[in-house]
């Protein structure tokens, strides 16, 4: 489909033999970036006891985002609150920048959500090790469990815990992409229908449209509240 | 049968569109994956440091700030409702020491006003009491003065009529001494 199409803009940068040039993939994370830069600068700006409008929005993304790390992962988690408010922001910003007809939808590619969520899972495995040394290991021994499953239970969380950054990305692309094909097929719809029968799936799609956003900000919440989860699991191990 | 042919021609047209959306999934071409890999770390590196290193602190900030000062200015009002509750008290102190010195007043004052006024009271009365005794005196003398006219008017008269009747002047004391004997014994009547 034309809107996942990604091209090459400007001139080619090649590094030996991997291709590194900048795509209307790079624009839209770039722009997405810049949005939430100017986004903060001006929910920053002003030092009024009583703050404005996108203050007061800033503000409230700071107290969520801080209020859901305290919540699932606790105060130990702190240090990592930079970290997971840029991931939910840049997230939240790709998925709705992706809304506007005619962008491109960042985290509508595996590729970046897997980039992303291998990262997380590598940073979360390296933290466990780090706070708990081999004791971290025992995360895939559950406790209370009889001793006769315990084989088949430690394999089954040493798959499941694998699985978290396939899980991870793929719920994100899916969800992202599935939105937009659907839009896409319901915009096809009133052309082909034209302007007899056309009026049914455009409301179709206009509600549609409203479902996306809301499925943009989940997703990205979803994306955010489960890497705190795997934060906790790594921060403090038991469970 | 034939009523089902413009939907068999429905469902053919809708298929062939079906298709035309779907032209494979650009996501699983390998040639941009680098490429996007790259520029989503540099990009996602660049905005974690500017958000860590500036926004956030700056939000941080504003709000610490903002906590702060909503602390102090409850604890500056606090302090004003306590000064203004000891300035009530003081108030009210004045208040009741001013109306118990006004009751003070009162009271002094009508004592003296009450000295007063029996003083005038008994002045008044002995004043009262002379006039009386002058008047009662003045009526007396008025009593007296009067039998004695009536008694010169009761001659005249009697003398005229006496003289008028019997053409005869008669003797004056013995006009006198007869009206004298009437008045003495009927005066108490009429006076």
């Amino acid at each position: 489909m034309h809107q996942f199409q990604v091209y090459r803009l400007g001139p080619e940068i090649k590094l030996g033999n991997v291709d590194l040039s900048f795509t209307n993939s790079s624009l839209f994370m770039l722009i997405s970036a810049l949005s939430i830069c100017i986004f903060l600068y001006f929910g920053s700006k002003k030092k009024g006891i009583i703050p404005s409008r996108l203050q007061l929005v800033a503000e409230i993304f700071y107290n969520f985002i801080a209020k859901m790390i305290s919540d699932t992962a606790g105060s130990k988690a702190k240090p990592y609150f930079p970290f997971i408010f840029t991931l939910f922001m840049f997230v939240l910003l790709c998925n709705m920048v992706g809304m506007l007809p005619y962008s491109f939808t960042v985290t509508s590619h595996i590729i970046v959500t897997l980039v992303m969520a291998v990262f997380i899972f590598i940073a979360v495995t390296i933290i466990g090790f780090v706070k708990h040394g081999l004791k971290y290991l025992s995360i895939f021994v559950p406790k209370g469990v009889p001793v006769v499953l315990l084989p088949l239970i430690t394999v089954i969380e040493i798959i499941s815990y694998l699985s978290r950054p396939v899980s991870l990305s793929v719920r994100l692309f899916a969800n992202m992409m599935a939105g937009h094909t659907m839009l896409k097929v319901f915009g096809s719809f009133v052309i082909s229908l034209g302007l007899l029968g056309g009026w049914l799936p455009l409301s179709f799609s206009v509600a549609l449209t409203g479902l996306e956003i809301l499925v943009a900000f989940l997703q990205a919440y979803v994306f955010a509240i489960l890497t705190c989860i795997y934060l906790n699991d790594a921060l403090n191990l038991h469970h | 049968m034939r009523r089902e042919i413009p939907l068999i021609i429905f469902i053919f047209w809708f298929e062939t569109f079906l298709f035309a959306a779907e032209a494979g999934m650009p996501q699983l071409d390998s040639k941009y994956w680098f490429s996007q890999s790259f520029w989503l770390i540099l990009i996602f590196l660049a905005l974690y440091l500017s958000l860590s290193k500036f926004f956030i602190p700056k939000i941080k900030d504003n709000l610490d700030n903002r906590e702060k000062k909503i602390e102090e200015n409850l604890n500056a009002a606090k302090e004003f409702t306590d000064l203004a509750d000891k300035k009530k008290l003081d108030y009210d102190n004045e208040i009741s020491n001013a109306k118990k010195e006004v009751a003070k007043i009162i009271n002094e004052s009508k004592k003296q006003l009450d000295k007063n006024i029996n003083k005038k009271k008994n002045e008044f009365e002995k004043e009262l009491e002379k006039e009386i005794n002058k008047a009662e005196k003045e009526i007396l003398n008025l009593k007296k003065n009067s039998s004695k006219s009536i008694n010169s008017i009761a001659e005249e008269i009697s003398e005229k009529v006496i003289e008028n009747l019997t053409g005869e002047k008669l003797n004056n004391s013995s006009i006198k001494a007869s009206i004298e004997e009437v008045s003495k014994i009927k005066m108490d009547k009429y006076l």
